[in-house]
């Protein structure tokens, strides 16, 4: 299908496509940190990927890098779809797994970015207003890590719920 | 697949079941067990170019060495074949004919576990004729098998359930009743006999023979009457017995111990190390709900291949019962203490470890054999500190008695210390045994004694008789896993985390420095040794911001570096346990993972 | 003002605490602040006619901020909204939604392929079959048997989802009309509702928690009579429904309510992400069913309604619109259903007969490893999409080749569009965020996840 869409993009990009794919007919390219602005704002403005299906991200933990962030595109004029992954690293110690925001790209991209933050603790650099989502701001870790286990508790928090 | 998420779990698993943290020594040492693999044939070394021979493997060439067992070819090689009575650690009878292949030029289907394999040989594994054969033969196999699985105690981890799974999935055309034998027949000590489940593999025969070295069980009778038996006035009583259950490929061996404690597909693993003794037999941990279950043994042909001994797996009963779960501080001389905080009892200690150094006088470090290398590794910074601050300093490594009566020649050693050679070795060579300590407490000599694990080379009741030596100190920590006379006399008493609610390792006996890893929580109050060890020499100004201070991992990077630094490079691990400790690995972290998710040990 | 009325116990003030002529003389009731005096200008022009000379003229207020929810009475779906508000002006707005979040995704990495049909159940609560097929269809990709799911649960498939889009867009309307007053039609269609609720639980045995379908199929066959009761209680839906429609697409109150509230551009829509029926309102007709058709929709023929205005009332026919698409569909798949299997015939993916479990020790092993160990999927990644009672519901599966997923994204329509509520009550009123919140049709159990 748009597998034409894919092989634009490697023609455009070389170095930046770590690898490409076709598996259960999802089109998917991964592409460096570095590159990940140009190769979205190439496909959103000369390809025509308008639309920005989702956000997301995955936690392969005890490989590196160790996170993944996934994004699911669609033109609404050809119906093509393609998958773009982004591998972040986190370093032990080091600074926290970040890549560039594309919010401002697709707007979209805000809240879901967010929730990848909230999430994974992947951080967005340049995303206009990164806090936690769906859970609450005192919440301690990221739950869809692997290394955050499922019965972890919480500590209680009394909350001031006076507007903010 | 140009790009696919490999299986971080799967492939993590099979990597944790296979990990040694420190290279082994040359095979020079004496192996682990008499077994049926030949004589001198050192698995990492590759055979010169003369002994291998090509042959073809589904269509595939493959290289192995001449007169090769061709299932562990082919498993090798990632073909999957079925089998049921092979197992890597024993002989192979070729009894169960599952793992039937086809050798073009050959009439008959071959038993891939009993074919050594020779030049140009072309095997075929998934032809139709053989996966029809396959099919046949779990179809046999299951024809008097029970309905058992719902209360089956190897239901979950069932190498038949697995095999039926992978190979047959196609329901029974049979309606004749089924054969019935006796079920929980009691066998010895520690298992239970299901001979309606037996599917006759005799697995657990060889591993009577040919690891324990004692012919205790035996098949009877004929036919589809056949069936697994004890010698009659035998019991299964050898020290390796619980092996058999381990092997069994279906419910008819189970462990006393742990049937119907636990479903096996409910339990997390985690890769550890025995503490039983200074052998280090690798065992996977399994866990769930916060406790402990049982201990398995996990592969590693350097130390323990596929097994381990009985009352090593009931090491994990001392991490349940009799703990010491909350600190206290008191007056000491078996006066009664007084349960606090944590962090209060090392404040306490602090304090008057604090003043005992000024005060002068001579302080005891005792190193147990028992607890891992980074806290007495934390232990002997912490020495040098107190020697640095002009106070004497005695260090002395203690443990639990020897107990010849257990050594063999399999797995089983008289020390029953894990980490023995560690403790040896950090304490410095200077260090006293337990003798010595005994005699200097006698004698009066030391003003301060700080345990780090209280293991002495006493019976319950020695140590009461000998508890009041303590009374001349005027200082004595204990860092202990579990309650004791000695411990009631002290002045502070601190609960420790049991061996498998750490992170760190032992030195084996054979200077391999193997990996724990922290299975479940510690219990109540108690905390690592290391950590103690580390908020008492900060809080008494003995440390600051050293990097040991800050995990297991750091505590055993600096360790492994400082180690190192004494010796020159390339020094054999087999000749001393510093090279053991300079050639070590922290290995990788994995997270636990559910039996049933993980390719089930079946 | 005559506050006060005369009881045996004397005379009482009456409620809501407006002072009574007595306590003004006195000096109004204590702790009642004075209001803030009106500039002298306006208080010139304190009179009617001259006020509507004057239109411009505002009160003088300042920017506050009040809460609205997480439970608010006139809004469905648990959100808290914190307003900024200048009068009843919203000038900035900050939506905070979470409230119902109930970790689908880590729950669904700890659990078998088949278990997770039951937290699927619980995204959408208003449509949970289309949850089950969206989940199923993904799981389905990733093991390759897509084409081999047999006919007739397809068009089972189709039926109940069809059913619950139904009755997710029956539920998204009725509440919003009883929340901006209308309380009938809520009570009707509701009423149908319950109707089709009603069928689905003779055919699954729950009436909203449904854990029907199954990978490679559904858990069981239509009843008997399914196919002659769907079709009686649609035709006897047909009438409370033009009723409601009639109720209030001509309805003065309710459509000062909705029109020209809440509007959206398609160019906006698509920029933020939108699908479903609000993106279908601003005019751009993409729809799952007709763009990538899945299980047998390419072979029905409906059509796509879209809106022209992309505002509230636009959201609120193409609902309307589609409730009677999907009957139509419904219509097509009753006649064309073949008889046949309702489960791929595959035991390594499929349980084994119950009585065969019970008897044989080979269908034992078989259903003990599918509940135990699980359905084993290859490794690999999918993204599977279906059009859902809001949008594009889809599924990012990651399986490392076990019996659970390794990662489980649901792609949730209604946490992407409520993402824009703050730009569709930018400037509204404040009354004007209910309707626009009930027709953006916010389902917590989806949002929040």
């Amino acid at each position: 299908m748009s597998k034409a869409d894919l092989d634009k993009l490697v023609a455009q990009y070389p170095a930046a496509i770590v690898s490409s794919h076709s598996n259960f007919g999802d089109d998917t390219a991964v592409v460096t940190k570095e590159s990940l602005k140009d190769v979205m704002r190439f496909l959103r403005d000369t390809v025509g990927f308008d639309l920005l299906v989702s956000v997301t991200a995955a936690d392969y933990f005890g490989r590196e890098p160790r996170f993944e962030v996934v994004y699911h595109l669609r033109s609404m004029a050809t119906g093509n779809r393609l998958r773009i992954k982004v591998p972040v690293h986190e370093e032990e110690g080091g600074p926290s797994a970040e890549v560039a925001t594309v919010s401002d790209l697709w707007p979209t991209a805000n809240w879901q970015e967010r929730e990848a933050y909230d999430m994974f603790g992947i951080k967005f650099s340049g995303h206009p207003d990164l806090r936690r989502i769906l859970m609450y701001e005192e919440f301690v870790g990221h739950p869809l890590r692997k290394d955050y286990p499922k019965e972890q508790r919480q500590p209680l928090i009394r909350r001031d719920y006076s507007l903010s | 697949m140009a790009e696919s998420p490999s299986s971080p779990i799967k492939s993590s698993i099979a990597a944790a079941l296979r990990e040694t943290v420190s290279p082994p020594p040359p095979p020079a040492a004496s192996p682990a067990a008499p077994s049926a693999a030949p004589a001198g044939s050192a698995p990492s070394s590759a055979p010169p170019q003369s002994e291998l021979c090509t042959i073809k493997l589904d269509g595939r060439e493959v290289q192995a060495k001449k007169g090769a067992n061709l299932l562990e070819v082919c498993l090798a090689h990632g073909v999957d074949v079925s089998y049921f009575c092979y197992h890597p650690g024993l002989s192979s009878p070729a009894v169960c004919r599952q793992c039937l292949v086809e050798v073009v030029g050959q009439p008959k289907l071959v038993p891939a576990c009993f074919t050594p394999i020779a030049d140009k040989m072309e095997v075929n594994t998934a032809t139709p004729r053989v996966l029809t054969i396959r099919r046949q033969m779990l179809e046999f196999t299951l024809v008097n098998h029970p309905v058992d699985c719902p209360i089956c105690d190897k239901a979950g981890e069932c190498t038949l359930q697995k095999q039926y799974q992978d190979w047959d999935h196609v329901g029974s055309r049979s309606s004749i009743p089924k054969v019935h034998k006796p079920k929980m027949q009691d066998l010895g000590p520690h298992i239970v006999l299901d001979s309606e489940r037996c599917i006759l593999c005799t697995r657990c025969i060889r591993v009577c023979d040919e690891v324990a070295g004692q012919k205790q069980l035996t098949m009877a009778w004929r036919g589809d009457r056949e069936q697994l038996t004890v010698a009659p006035g035998h019991q299964l009583d050898n020290p390796y017995s619980l092996n058999t259950v381990d092997v069994c490929p279906v419910g008819a061996l189970t462990s006393k111990d742990f049937r119907f404690t636990m479903r096996a597909w409910e339990l997390f693993t985690t890769s550890s190390v025995c503490p039983g003794c200074a052998t280090g037999c690798n065992v996977e941990v399994h866990h769930a709900q916060g406790e402990i279950w049982r201990l398995v043994p996990r592969e590693n042909l350097q130390v323990n291949k596929y097994w381990m001994c009985d009352e090593g797996r009931f090491a994990y009963k001392d991490v349940r019962h009799k703990r010491l779960t909350s600190a206290r501080i008191g007056a000491g001389r078996g006066q009664p203490a007084q349960i606090t905080s944590v962090d209060k009892a090392v404040a306490f200690a602090a304090e008057r470890l604090e003043r005992l150094v000024s005060s002068g006088g001579t302080i005891g470090l005792v190193y147990s054999a028992q607890t891992t290398n980074e806290a007495l590794f934390a232990l002997s910074q912490v020495a040098a500190k107190l020697t640095a601050r002009g106070a004497s300093v005695r260090a002395y490594v203690s443990g639990a008695a020897p107990r010849p009566e257990r050594a063999d020649n399999i797995l089983r050693s008289a020390d029953v210390n894990p980490n023995t050679a560690g403790a040896k070795l950090l304490a410095g060579v200077g260090a006293g045994d337990a003798k010595a300590l005994l005699a200097d407490l006698t004698a009066g000599k030391l003003k301060g004694l700080w345990m780090v694990g209280t293991d002495l080379p006493l019976g319950e009741q020695a140590e009461f008789e000998i508890a009041p030596l303590a009374d001349g100190l005027e200082l004595l920590i204990c860092q202990a896993v579990h309650d004791s006379p000695l411990l009631r006399r002290a002045h502070v008493q601190l609960p420790a985390a049991a061996w498998a609610e750490v992170d760190g390792t032992f030195t084996n006996a054979k200077h391999m420095v193997q990996r724990l890893r922290k299975a479940v929580a510690p219990q109540g109050d108690a905390r690592a040794h290391l950590e103690l060890v580390t908020q008492i020499a900060k809080k008494a100004n003995l440390a600051q911001n050293e990097k040991w201070q800050v995990s297991a991992r750091q505590a055993f990077l600096q360790m492994v570096a400082e180690v190192a630094s004494t010796l020159p490079p390339g020094a054999d691990p087999a000749q001393s346990v510093a090279a053991g400790f300079a050639a070590a690995d922290w290995g990788k972290e994995f997270l636990p993972v559910q039996l049933r998710f993980a390719n089930s040990r079946g | 003002m005559s506050t006060t009325t005369q009881s045996k116990t004397g005379p009482r003030k009456l409620a809501f605490g407006m002072p009574t002529p007595d306590e003004i003389a006195a000096g109004g009731i204590p702790g009642l602040s004075a209001r803030p005096k009106l500039p002298v200008d306006l208080m010139d022009k304190l009179n009617a006619s001259e006020l509507e000379e004057v239109e411009d003229i505002e009160l003088p207020t300042e920017p506050m901020q009040i809460n609205m929810g997480p439970s608010h009475p006139a809004t469905h779906g648990t959100v808290r909204i914190v307003l900024t508000i200048d009068g009843e002006t919203v000038r900035d707005s900050d939506v905070q939604v979470g409230y119902l979040h109930r970790c689908f995704e880590k729950e669904a990495e700890y659990a078998t392929y088949t278990q997770v049909f039951p937290y699927t159940d619980r995204l959408n609560y208003v449509s949970p079959l289309l949850n089950n097929v969206g989940f199923a269809l993904a799981v389905e990709k990733l093991l390759g048997i897509g084409a081999a799911i047999p006919e007739r649960a397809q068009y089972i498939r189709v039926i109940v989802g069809e059913i619950s889009r139904i009755t997710d867009h029956l539920t998204c309307l009725g509440a919003s009309a009883m929340e901006v007053g209308g309380f009938t039609p809520f009570l009707w269609m509701i009423k149908i509702r319950e109707w089709l609720w009603e069928l689905l639980e003779e055919l699954t045995g729950a009436r909203l928690t449904h854990s029907y379908v199954r990978v490679g199929g559904v858990s069981q066959d239509l009843t008997e009579d399914f196919i002659a009761r769907l079709r009686a209680t649609l035709n006897r839906s047909l009438e409370p429904l033009a009723e409601c429609e009639k109720l209030l697409v001509k309805n003065r109150i309710f459509r000062d309510r909705m029109d020209g509230v809440g509007t959206m551009s398609a160019e906006d829509a698509i920029a933020m992400g939108w699908t479903g029926p609000c993106l279908r309102s601003t005019g751009v007709p993409y729809d799952v069913r007709k763009d990538h058709p899945y299980l047998v929709y390419d072979r029905f023929e409906f059509d796509v309604p879209v809106g022209s205005v992309g505002d509230n009332y636009d959201r609120f026919a193409v609902r309307l619109e589609e409730i009677r698409q999907s009957m139509r569909i419904l219509e097509q798949a009753m006649q064309q259903i073949p008889p046949g299997p309702v489960l791929l015939d595959e035991p390594r993916i499929c349980m084994p007969p119950k009585n065969a479990v019970y008897n044989t020790i080979e269908s034992m092993i078989g259903h003990f490893k599918l509940i135990v160990d699980g359905i084993k999927v290859p490794p690999g990644e999918v993204y599977s999409y279906t059009e859902g009672g809001n949008g594009e519901l889809g599924f990012y599966i990651v399986s490392d080749g076990s019996g659970r997923p390794y990662r489980c994204h649901v792609r949730s329509p209604s946490f992407i569009i409520t993402q824009s509520m703050s730009k569709l009550i930018l400037g509204a009123g404040i009354a004007d965020i209910i309707p626009t919140f009930g027709m953006i049709n916010m389902i917590g159990g989806e949002c929040d996840r």
